[in-house]
């Protein structure tokens, strides 16, 4: 890690001390309050070139940033926006709306997109159709939305400010919401269907990081717990049986930290994203299994409550695993892109892909 | 606890790695074609031609990272790593060096003399030279500060050795045994004190291999019994007395390469063959579940080979990629098995049939050797600070 992005993490960690994390209802569904002050801080802008109305900095500031904020299970739409959104409309030659304006994606729904003049590059759309499962529906106030069109893909950008959206939230209580697009005037651009692809798999990478982060930081709550906690006179840290438990969570948190490491450090690069997102995504979702599991086994009956933190990740886990393809989807796209070459070439193809 | 201990920078990419991945890929193919060896499941175990060993020496394929003085080649972690890792996916023979060039040569690098270096390190880099692992004993498997051989000085200096070796494997065909044995009696109080290595020549008077069968009729274990074996003087390996620092330092540099989690490689060739063939969606699914498994795993054991390389040593991580790679190579079979209709046999018509007989066979021992998955996870909750 650089220093630069020692500094942001520092920055971040000082902003979240004082925003404790809270019990998400359909009242109070996000943490204003912790977007303001990183929207303040210029948080909500990192990665994104200052030219484009962003922060600046490299893609591992970001990718810190949100890190970050998933250990500390912050309620604030900075992953959709640094890391899916914000560079999908960059790439796009869209315009960036202003960073202090959460800013979500949907890649999920049945949206169509007619053209409203003849150019094939940046343009007028005409958007209809529902958007479903759309992180931060109701906060974000514009939203990419990965379209179908007569000539393709289409990634267009609406403005969504104020309008009705029907509510759902996945296990954490974020909001999923669906919004109903009746013939809404969007800005938009198409894409190849390659690039499509790479836009799920740029959001598979984002739940990946979040999940990678956030399972850390359970293992270090659990860690912490059994040293505090006493049983038969003695740590619960200090039973072979919880132990072993621990040693478990710890190889799945460090196998997941280098596979979607991996997966980051080929999107950097601008390697062929999707393999990497889909074995990130899917290695991420299974250590939620093992993880979550057991960091609840080992914090006993306070654990399952919701006046102890723990809830706040293991609930967002079990939701950012399914959120931005499951392990069966993305494990179907690994599966055959690997054998894409035909089965006597898979070593070669698994060598490729981070 | 420090999170910060399980991270591990990335691997640096390497343009000589994937050069020399090419040749061997190159390589491989030919004498696959050529009938010279057939692909198997844990041929680091199993697959013992030491013809084909010599072919990796004169290609310069084995003691790839040692010095050249020492008949090395001076390559990076991450060239012998490559090569590695495409012998393992091969399922080529490479049993009869593989402790040598893995684990012995790199202890007589860091302890050996000089004598004992130039006499032998340039003979395992020839691939005509290999060795066994002299560590656990019938009574001393796990706990292995409990070991009862025992080595005393004689008048002339020489080291007169009395005990037994246990699953010394290819004991029957090596030539060295780097031999743990108690140079001073137990001490209850310092358990771990009074040891010492000894690099025996096993056509040494006084030694005596016995086959020991592992599941499926193979012979590559061995009891080897010292019985008044007279080792001169000069092949202590590194200091007296400090066998245990020694043999604890070669297991952490053992534990994390590829042949931890590629043992039963082939069986996933094998079932990506016939997924292919059915075009089964469940298939498919469990190739890329499992391939997401085997990524992970190969991405954590490459960042610890080139944090090795920087001289660090990453034990922790080290022994969760032997935890979590041993578990993996054995899971392989359930898995398949949950989706493939193909019984186990080794008379199987069936290619997959005969992977699935030799992977379920060979089974119980990775999770076993080099320190059973218990052990690790021990060493792993020490490193957590739970110890």
């Amino acid at each position: 890690m650089s220093t630069d992005t020692d500094l942001v993490v520092e920055t971040v960690r000082d902003i979240l001390a004082a925003h404790e994390p809270f019990v998400l209802t359909g009242e109070r569904a996000w943490d204003a309050g912790l977007w303001s002050a990183l929207a303040e801080a210029g948080l909500t802008g990192v990665g994104l070139p200052e030219a484009a109305g962003g922060s600046g900095g490299e893609l591992a500031d970001a990718v810190a940033v949100v890190a970050t904020l998933a250990r500390g299970a912050a309620a604030v739409p900075v992953a959709e926006q640094l890391l899916v959104a914000g560079p999908a409309v960059l790439a796009a030659d869209l315009t960036l709306p202003p960073v202090d304006e959460p800013l979500s994606i949907s890649v999920d729904g049945v949206v169509t997109a007619a053209a409203s003049d003849d150019g094939d590059g940046p343009g007028r759309w005409t958007l209809t159709g529902t958007a479903t499962d759309v992180p931060w529906a109701g906060v974000a106030q514009h939203l990419v939305v990965l379209a179908g069109s007569a000539v393709g893909p289409v990634l267009a950008l609406v403005d969504v400010a104020g309008r009705d959206v029907t509510r759902a939230a996945n296990l954490a209580g974020e909001p999923r919401g669906s919004l109903v697009l009746d013939g809404v005037a969007a800005s938009g651009a198409l894409l190849t269907g390659a690039q499509a692809e790479e836009l799920r798999a740029r959001y598979a990478v984002a739940r990946a990081v979040q999940l990678a982060a956030a399972l850390e930081q359970v293992l270090a709550w659990t860690v912490q717990y059994a040293g505090e906690r006493l049983q038969f006179g003695r740590p619960l840290a200090k039973f072979q049986a919880v132990q072993t438990e621990l040693a478990e969570m710890a190889g799945e948190v460090t196998a997941v930290a280098a596979l979607v490491d991996a997966a980051v450090q080929v999107l950097d690069r601008g390697g062929p994203l999707v393999p990497a997102a889909a074995a990130a995504k899917v290695r991420a979702g299974a250590a939620v299994e093992v993880v979550a599991r057991l960091a609840h086994q080992v914090h006993g009956a306070i654990g399952f409550t919701q006046e102890y933190r723990l809830h706040h990740l293991t609930r967002r886990c079990w939701s950012w695993r399914d959120e931005g393809g499951t392990e069966l989807a993305w494990s179907r796209v690994l599966g055959a892109g690997l054998l894409a070459d035909g089965p006597d070439a898979l070593w070669p193809a698994l060598t490729r892909v981070v | 606890m420090s999170t910060q201990s399980l991270t591990l920078a990335p691997a640096p990419r390497s343009e000589a790695a994937e050069q020399v991945r090419a040749e061997v890929r190159e390589f491989l193919a030919a004498e696959l074609a050529a009938g010279s060896f057939t692909t198997h499941v844990d041929t680091w175990l199993s697959g013992l031609d030491p013809a084909f060993s010599r072919k990796l020496g004169e290609r310069g394929w084995l003691g790839m990272t040692w010095p050249r003085q020492y008949g090395g080649h001076g390559r990076t972690a991450m060239e012998r790593y490559a090569v590695t890792e495409e012998l393992l996916a091969a399922g080529a023979p490479v049993a009869a060096h593989w402790i040598a060039d893995r684990q012995s040569g790199p202890a007589l690098l860091r302890y050996g003399t000089e004598a004992q270096r130039r006499a032998i390190l340039p003979r395992i880099a020839a691939g005509e030279c290999f060795f066994v692992i002299g560590m656990s004993e019938p009574d001393s498997g796990s706990d292995l500060a409990s070991i009862r051989t025992h080595a005393v000085r004689n008048a002339d200096g020489d080291w007169v050795v009395n005990g037994a070796k246990v699953w010394t494997s290819n004991a029957h065909l090596s030539h060295y045994a780097i031999t743990l044995v108690r140079t001073s009696p137990a001490d209850p109080a310092a358990r771990h004190a009074g040891m010492s290595q000894l690099l025996v020549d096993l056509s040494l008077p006084g030694i005596t291999v016995n086959p020991i069968r592992i599941l499926d009729g193979g012979h590559h274990f061995n009891e080897v019994v010292f019985d008044e074996v007279v080792v001169p003087g000069e092949m202590l390996l590194g200091e007296e007395g400090a066998g245990w620092h020694q043999v604890t330092t070669e297991l952490a540099f053992e534990r994390s390469g590829p042949e931890r989690f590629l043992s039963t490689y082939p069986l996933l060739a094998a079932f990506a063959r016939r997924v292919a063939d059915t075009g089964d969606g469940a298939g498919v699914a469990a190739l890329g579940r499992l391939s997401a498994r085997l990524l992970a795993l190969r991405q954590l054991s490459l960042r610890i080979a080139a944090a090795l390389d920087r001289g660090e040593l990453p034990d922790i991580p080290a022994a969760l990629v032997k935890d979590m790679g041993t578990t993996f190579e054995a899971d392989l079979i359930d898995e398949v098995r949950r989706v493939v209709d193909v019984p186990a046999s080794l008379d199987s018509p069936d290619p997959l049939g005969r992977a699935l007989a030799e992977a379920q066979l060979h089974a119980p021992g990775y999770t076993l050797r080099g320190g059973t998955n218990e052990i690790l996870r021990g060493i792993v909750a020490r490193g957590l600070g739970l110890r």
